[in-house]
Parts: C-alpha cells; sequence; structure tokens
C-alpha cells in the first residue's frame, strides 16, 4: 500500500518540542538507565529505516529519529522504498543469509505478519517500554512480538462536500447513487474496503472469512459505478483536480489534502469502516551490534514522548496511555480513544488477513478487472 | 524533392500530431516546474523558483544524481562494445540459428522488467555483489542492450560488402579493415545507441529498485519513491533540468560533429 | 600542418601488431567462426537475464503456504493452473496482447511520415526540431509523463479547458483503455522512429523520383516504392514497439485508474502485493514465451527486418 500525505506540515513547536525534549539524559533515563551503564554494542554509524515519504517520514524524523540521533549519537538514514516493494528484497536476504538493506521496517501489520510468519523478523519480547503500552502494541495471532504495532488508523469514507449537499453521506450503499458513477475511488487491492462491503451487502462479519458472498455481492455492485482504482498518491491527485467525489482511504491521507487546500471531509458510515494499524519491526541477520541498536530504535518509539510528536504529525491515536490527541482531531471518528469510539470501526485479526488476502485480492480484481 | 501538395498536407497532419503528442507532457512539466503552488498543475499557480532552489539544496539528489552517473557510464561502457560487435555480426554474417539467436537477444524485452529485476536480485544477491553501483550499471546495459544491438544493425544498411572485399584486396588486415571500413559505416548507429543506453540509465527505476540500497540509491529510484508518496513540483523541476542538460548536451554535439550523424554515415 | 614522416610507419607499425596479434589469437582458418565471436559478448551479457529467468523458473514450481508464508518443498505445476484457470489473467492477457498489437500499428503510423520527413526535408532546422523533440521526452521518466497527460486530460485539464470553450461539457478521457494506448503510443514513438530513420535513410531518393517521373502519383510511390523499401525499418521498430508494449507497467497503471491493468500489472501485483512469488514467477515466464512467440512469428512472417539489411546486398 502506497502511503502519501502532501507536504510536511508538523507545526515548528512540534518539531522543537521533538527536538528539545530529549536531551541525552532524557533519553538514557528513557532506555533504563541500568542498561545505559551496562556495556553497550558498539555503535553502528548509522541505522536505516524504512519509511514512508512525504509527511510520513518527516512526522518519523522529528518525533523519533532525530531524538534518536540527538542522544546515542547514531545517525538514521530513511530508506523510502515502499513496503511492498522492500518485502522481496528482505526476503531474498534472509533466503540467501545477507544482511538485510535495512535494519528496522515500518510496515503494515499485515505485511509485518506475513514476514513474521515467515520466521524473517527478530522477537522483540524483551524490549523494556512494551511494559507501558496498551493492548493495541501486540500483535494478533503471533508468539511474542516479531512485531511491534505502533498506532492505529481507519479507512474512512472521505468525500467533497460539494458532492454531497445533504450532509455526510450515512451508509456504503449511498455511493451507488447513479450520480456518482466513475466518480468514486477505492485501493487497486479493495483494501479497507472488503469488511464495510460485507455488511453493506448485508453479511455478517463473523463470516469473515468463510462467507463472504454478500461482500462480493455489494463489490459487483460497485463495479457498476466503475471506480478508479489507485494508491494514496492518485486519491489525492483526484481529489483535487475534481476527478472524484469519494474515497475509502486512510484518514491521514484525506487529513493532509485539506491541510493543502482540498475541500475534503470524512466520515464514519453506519457500517462501520475497517481499522487497522502498522508497526515496526526488525529483520534477521543483523550484526549483533547493530540488532541492539535497532530494538533501542523501537523501543525508543514507544516512549510517550516520541509518540506524542510522531502521531502528533499523523494525526493517529497512540498505544501508549495519556497521548493528547491533535486540536483538529477531538472527538473524530477517524481518532478513536473510547471504548464507544471502536463500536462502528472494525477489527479483522491480522492472521485471517493474511492467510485470505490474496484471495480476496484476487476476487476484487477479478470483479473489477473482469 | 517533388511534393504534391497532397502529400505535403498529409505529412504535414502526421507529423505535426507527432509533434504535439511528444510534446505536450515536456511543456506541462516545465510550466509545473515554476509554480508557486504545492502541487503539481498547470497552467502553474503563480511564478516561483523555490522548487529549483529546494532540489539544488538537497545534498542527497545531489549524491543520488552523481550515482546515476556512474551507472549509466557504466552500462554505455559495457553496452557499447558488446552491441556493436554483435550488431555488425548480426549483420555481415549468415549464422545458423539466427532466428533463434535473436529471440534470445530480444529476451531483455521479452521479460519483463518486474521479472528481470526479481531474478537479478536473486542472481546478484547469490553472488554476493548486491550493494555495489556496478551491478546495476551491468543491470542496465543487460536490459536496454537490444536497442544498441538493433541501431547499429540498422544502420548497418551502408555497410557495403564490396567496400571491405576492397579494402582486403588492397592488402588491408582483417583489424585494419574492421577499424576503417566497416566501424566507421556503422558510426551512425553506434552513436544513437549509446545515447540511447545513457539516457535510459539515466531514468531506469524498476530493476534499479530492486538492485539498490539506501546508501547507493540512484536518483530515478529516489524519484519513483517520492512519487510513491507525493507528486510535487520539485519532481518537475528534476525533470527540467534533465532537460536542460539534455539540451545542452544535444547543443554541443550539432556544434562538434553536427545532428546529421544520427541520421548519415561520413 | 603536414603530418611528420614518422607517423605514418609508427602507426603501420601498430597496425601490422595487432594484425599479426589477431592473426595468432584468431587464426584465419576460424573465420567462419568470426561472427559467433562477435556475438559471444552480447549473448553472455544476456545470460546474466537467463540466470535470473532460471530462479524464477524455479519459483514458479513451489507454492505457497500462506499459513508459514514459505514455499513448498515439493515441485509442482500448481502456479500454471492457477494463471491459466483464472479468467482475469486470461482477459488481463488478452488486453495486453491486443493492446501491444494496436499500440504497435498506431505507432508505426505516426513513426513512418515522421522518420520520412525527418530524413527527406531540405530544411537543416526542421531537421534539427524534429530530432530534439524526439530525444526530449526521454528525458522526463515514463512515471512523471503520465502524470504530465494526467493534468491534460483530466476533467479539469487543458483538452476539456478547450472543448468548454466550445461549449462542450466535460468528458472522462482518462482511465480508460484508449488512454493507457494512446500514453503507450506517445512513449514507443521516439524509439520507433530512431529504429525506423536508417532504413529510410537507406532508400535513394532517386527510386523515388523515377517512379514520379514514370508517372505514378506519390500514394502509388509511397505503396509500390518507398514501403516495401522500408519493410526492414518497419520490421525492426514493430519488434521494438510490441515486445516493450507487451510487457508495459507504468501507463496501465497510471492512465488506466486502476481497472486497465495488463499482464506486467498482474505479476508486480503477485510479487509485491500478495507475496505469492510462484504465481507471479509464472505468470512471467508465460508472458516471455508469449512475447517470444510473437517475435519469433514476425521474424517468420516478415523476415529478420533491420537485422538483416548489411545481409540482404550481398
Amino acid at each position: 500500500m502506497t502511503r502519501h500525505i502532501q507536504r510536511p506540515s508538523l507545526s515548528r513547536r512540534a518539531v522543537l518540542r521533538g527536538g528539545v525534549a530529549f536531551g541525552g539524559a532524557a533519553l538514557l533515563a528513557q532506555l533504563g538507565a541500568g542498561r545505559a551503564f551496562a556495556a553497550e554494542p558498539e555503535k553502528p554509524a548509522e541505522l536505516i529505516v524504512r519509511a514512508w515519504g512525504g509527511s510520513w517520514v518527516d512526522a518519523l524524523k522529528a518525533g523519533v529519529s532525530d531524538p534518536f540521533t540527538a542522544a546515542t549519537g547514531i545517525t538514521i538514514r530513511h530508506d523510502l522504498t515502499e513496503d511492498n516493494e522492500i518485502q522481496p528484497k528482505i526476503w531474498a536476504a534472509a533466503e540467501q543469509k545477507r544482511v538485510p538493506p535495512i535494519h528496522i521496517n515500518w510496515d503494515t501489520t499485515t505485511n509485518a505478519t506475513k514476514s513474521a510468519l515467515r520466521g524473517v523478523a527478530e522477537d522483540l519480547s524483551d524490549l523494556s517500554n512494551l511494559a507501558g503500552t496498551t493492548d493495541l502494541a501486540k500483535p494478533v495471532g503471533l508468539e511474542g512480538y516479531p512485531i511491534v504495532n505502533t498506532y492505529g488508523y481507519v479507512y474512512v469514507l472521505a468525500y467533497r462536500p460539494e458532492a454531497f449537499p445533504d450532509g455526510a453521506p450515512k451508509s456504503w450503499k449511498d455511493l451507488l447513487d447513479p450520480k456518482f458513477k466513475g466518480r468514486i475511488a477505492l485501493y487497486n487491492d479493495g483494501i479497507g474496503f472488503h469488511f464495510p462491503a460485507q455488511v453493506a451487502g448485508g453479511g455478517k462479519l463473523e463470516d469473515i472469512p468463510a462467507n463472504m458472498d454478500a461482500c462480493w455481492a455489494f463489490v459487483e455492485q460497485m463495479k457498476a459505478q466503475e471506480p478508479l482504482l489507485g494508491e494514496d498518491p492518485d486519491f489525492t491527485t483526484w481529489f483535487q483536480n475534481g476527478e472524484i467525489d469519494a474515497a475509502c482511504t486512510i484518514s491521514t491521507n484525506a487529513r493532509e489534502a485539506r491541510k493543502n487546500g482540498v475541500n475534503i471531509a470524512w466520515t464514519v458510515p453506519e457500517e462501520g469502516c475497517k481499522f487497522d494499524t502498522d508497526g515496526l519491526w526488525i529483520p534477521v541477520g543483523l550484526p549483533e551490534n547493530e540488532l541492539y541498536w535497532a530494538k533501542q530504535y523501537i523501543n525508543f518509539a514507544l516512549t510517550k514522548d516520541a509518540q506524542q510528536v510522531w502521531l502528533d504529525g499523523l494525526g493517529l491515536p497512540g498505544v501508549v496511555p495519556g497521548l493528547t490527541p491533535p486540536a483538529d482531531l477531538v472527538d473524530d471518528a477517524s481518532y478513536p480513544t473510547k471504548p464507544a469510539d471502536f463500536e462502528h470501526l472494525i477489527r479483522i485479526s491480522a492472521q485471517v488477513q493474511v492467510e485470505n488476502e490474496s484471495e480476496w485480492f484476487a476476487k476484487f480484481k477479478a470483479i473489477m478487472q473482469g | 524533392m517533388n511534393q504534391s501538395r497532397a502529400q505535403r498536407w498529409v505529412l504535414g497532419f502526421f507529423v505535426l500530431l507527432a509533434l504535439v503528442m511528444l510534446s505536450a507532457p515536456t511543456v506541462v512539466v516545465m510550466g509545473a516546474s515554476v509554480s508557486a503552488g504545492r502541487m503539481i498543475a498547470f497552467p502553474p499557480e503563480g511564478f516561483s523558483l523555490q522548487w529549483y532552489g529546494k532540489i539544488l539544496a538537497a545534498s542527497d539528489l545531489r549524491q543520488a544524481f552523481g550515482r546515476t552517473l556512474v551507472v549509466a557510464l557504466i552500462c554505455t561502457a559495457v553496452a557499447l562494445p558488446v552491441g556493436t560487435l554483435a550488431g555488425i555480426a548480426l549483420a555481415k554474417f549468415r549464422l545458423r540459428f539466427a532466428g533463434a539467436v535473436q529471440v534470445y537477444l530480444l529476451l531483455p524485452f521479452t521479460v519483463p522488467l518486474i521479472g528481470s529485476g526479481i531474478g537479478m536480485m536473486l542472481a546478484f544477491g547469490k553472488m554476493g555483489i548486491l550493494g555495489q553501483l556496478w551491478p546495476v550499471g551491468i543491470a542496465c546495459a543487460v536490459i536496454n542492450l537490444p536497442f544498441m544491438i538493433w541501431a547499429v544493425t540498422a544502420s548497418a544498411a551502408a555497410l557495403d560488402p564490396d567496400l571491405e572485399l576492397a579494402a582486403a584486396n588492397c592488402g588491408a588486415g582483417r583489424v585494419q579493415t574492421f577499424l576503417s571500413v566497416t566501424l566507421p559505416a556503422v558510426t551512425p548507429g553506434i552513436i544513437t545507441g549509446s545515447l540511447l543506453m545513457f539516457i535510459l540509465a539515466m531514468n531506469e527505476f524498476l530493476v534499479s529498485l530492486l538492485l539498490v540500497d539506501a546508501r547507493i540509491v540512484t536518483l530515478p529510484v529516489q524519484i519513483y519513491n517520492s512519487i510513491r508518496s507525493i507528486i510535487t513540483p520539485d519532481l518537475a523541476a528534476i525533470s527540467v533540468v534533465f532537460i536542460v542538460m539534455a539540451a545542452l548536451a544535444i547543443a554541443l554535439l550539432d556544434w562538434l560533429v553536427g545532428l546529421d550523424i544520427f541520421l548519415k554515415s561520413k | 600542418m603536414r603530418p611528420s614522416r614518422a607517423e605514418y610507419p609508427y602507426r603501420w607499425r601498430l597496425m601490422d601488431r595487432l594484425e599479426a596479434a589477431a592473426d595468432r589469437l584468431f587464426p584465419r582458418r576460424w573465420s567462419r567462426w568470426t561472427g559467433w565471436l562477435m556475438l559471444a559478448p552480447a549473448l553472455l551479457l544476456v545470460a546474466v537475464l537467463l540466470i535470473g529467468l532460471v530462479q524464477i523458473a524455479d519459483a514458479s514450481l513451489h507454492t505457497l503456504d500462506r499459513k508459514t508464508f514459505r514455499t513448498s518443498a515439493a515441485y509442482s505445476l500448481d502456479n500454471y493452473r492457477a494463471a491459466l484457470d483464472q479468467g482475469v489473467y486470461l482477459a488481463v492477457l488478452w488486453r495486453s496482447v491486443l493492446g501491444a498489437a494496436i499500440v504497435t500499428l498506431l505507432t508505426l503510423l505516426l513513426a513512418f511520415p515522421y522518420g520520412y520527413v525527418m530524413v527527406r526535408t531540405r530544411s537543416s532546422n526542421l531537421r534539427k526540431l524534429l530530432l530534439i523533440a524526439l530525444f526530449l521526452p526521454f528525458f522526463i521518466g515514463q512515471v512523471v509523463r503520465a502524470y504530465g497527460w494526467l493534468i491534460i486530460l483530466g476533467n479539469g485539464g487543458l483538452v476539456n479547458d478547450l472543448l468548454g470553450l466550445v461549449g462542450v461539457p466535460p468528458q472522462r478521457l482518462l482511465f480508460n483503455y484508449p488512454a493507457v494506448l494512446f500514453g503507450l503510443v506517445q512513449y514507443m514513438l521516439p524509439f520507433a522512429v530512431l529504429m525506423l530513420a536508417p532504413a529510410l535513410t537507406a532508400i535513394p531518393e532517386e527510386t523515388e523520383a523515377a517512379a514520379g517521373s514514370l508517372g505514378a502519383n506519390w500514394l502509388r510511390t509511397l505503396w509500390h516504392v518507398v514501403l516495401p523499401m522500408a519493410r526492414p525499418g518497419l520490421v525492426g521498430a514493430g519488434l521494438v514497439v510490441v515486445s516493450l508494449t507487451l510487457t508495459d507497467f507504468a501507463m496501465p497503471a497510471i492512465l488506466g485508474g486502476g481497472g486497465q491493468d495488463f499482464i506486467a500489472n498482474a505479476i508486480y501485483d503477485q510479487f509485491f502485493r500478495t507475496s505469492d512469488q510462484g504465481l507471479g514467477a509464472a505468470l512471467t515466464l508465460l508472458l516471455v514465451g508469449i512475447g517470444s512467440l510473437v517475435v519469433g512469428a514476425v521474424f517468420t512472417a516478415f523476415g529478420a527486418g533491420t537485422l538483416a539489411m548489411g545481409r540482404a546486398r550481398t
């Protein structure tokens, strides 16, 4: 999946907070004082972190990478290769017993789970800061912590208010109105759309993955609307150029588009929206000392201060308690914090997703390419 | 050339159509590069050179550009002799299994780039040579080699076997015949081919993506990765810098040897 | 300045050395192998690709277990069966093949007059303009170029603005099959002209003039004289365009709006989205097979095109 938000829009204040709040001393305290005084493995000159471009990487840099460098002296290099496209490189490296091309992968939980199942992810159970995280941090259906989830996000229904004069669409079915023919966008692989479609088509979430006829029936109906299929950058271009009126996309992208002057709003319709997580993990095959420092980086990303700055940039709820939502997202459906907020969000375990994703994907493609 | 009016109209129509098609995206990209706004747009929103300032200040872009030059030079240096010899061989000699050879030599085009990239990543990984620039140069030479070969064979029309025989009859040895008769005859093809190899290597992203890592990322890969996140006018500005350099190179070539070299042998 | 007396003997001596070395390294009696010797480096270079293809062939014979995301140890043809059983791949394959045929025809139709004028024009300025217009688009990568088209052909783009001036409501010009083909023709045009131009250069202008003086009008001259003589160039250019179009990835992805995938897009999805390298590998090999068949068929039907030009005259 491509990730996209537009130009950096982190406030100067947030960046300063990120840089100043973590002097070396503060970080050492967070890494655990006892550890810091024990014999540390040799520091590598740099660590390579794969990240999504645009303000995804800017947010990570401000919240995690820069303060980490300030505290440890280890430079962080960001590799902006797509998460999908780095995966075969990491797998091939593990297969051929080579050193992997990156130290830390910032990845979707689904993709990371595939790597974890394949056994190419290091176990992170011994990170000291895991103790202070919420349940969201723990990957579902996997032994230990081959991945640490770092925040959640919602695949909202984003729309142009001009196209919906009566207010936000209440249901995904509203998109079947003939006037939206050719003016709806979905992800290429249908990601984010399958589960609400299952509900909108009259099916039950409990039937996933065994019986998804309802989902496919709804996708068939949607196909008649001739939706555009693309990735995040396409969505923004399309919204900006007035090509589409509605899209199923990650709230972060919609929020950034709005910040850049595109008139766009978003909602969680009655059928609900897919909720998912992203995480950090470390590929196998690193030298001992680099593995140690890569773990320290992830441990650092789980501190409250790092999360606050990083996720302010993304506008997403984190995995440590007590974070303050950005002012524009207080009580927003895309920033769930209380149990009630989750009522309309659909969460399916990563395990079910990875085992069936290819099939859903093929089915979605078969309908859309037919 | 005596052209009837109808002929001139028909040719003119097609040429104009082709010119518009070829140039329209270039014009739009050039316009978008001076936009004051944050998104690629045409007509541009206001005028600003901010994006040029931004790319000139970015040291990572400069480094990536330097690496790309190295890759393109390696690619051209490898493909030029290899493709020239192969092109002459195919044009001059009646080889057995020539059909099979040609299907084989076209593999770089019939294998989709993703397949080539994955395959070479696995092969180079086994050899333990990933993480360096030269394998990327080799890879670019491989995937574009047919262009070099074909540019040479296409210009081999000017290759007159009688002339070669004459040279031999006058006592010229094989090496001398090759250097002073065969090679000059295919020079336009060699120049066209090398230029293509160089340009295509400067722009290759899909195969390179699988062969580089963050430490040796090349410019097209970096551009491709940034496009995946957001298309901002700085990418248009990079393209324009490319175009300007290309224009300078073409002007230099014209001044030195004349552009007609692409079309006619000396 | 007159070259110095010593220079000639020196050059001759060098040449003699080279000839002697050549004779020793590659005696004249081996000369029937000269062609293969000259071909050998190219065969070896492409072998790099072949090594990769062997890896891919191996991957295509193992299926993916989605419980462990590892591939089976046992060999099987399941991936090929999956590729051929699912209608979607056949549909996408047909779309690619048909697209390659249409794009090739249209590209040649545009490339021929362009190359002809470029070669024949008396005005060296026009010739330069045409050459430069041919080379400049190369410097904007395929992806950025496709985004250029999004701006030109979009709902609020230049073309629709112009149509609006004459009262035509905005048309959806993008995200359909014709848009993909259009983008591909534009992308392939420079390649085709460059492959075609040398063949056109080789047609003596006098031949055309002769046909004209014998009373043939220009269309007849074109049909009976120029086109047949340009055939090697057309075949060469056509082969380049057909094989590159068949395997293209970027144009369908960007201009197709996601609903106009070519087979390379399906391969991309398997390798990068669903992590099913085995199926991706199987599709890759199927595509290579089809591409090679097409190329072989063209060779058989039309001759080797530009590749045989030198020989054709012997």
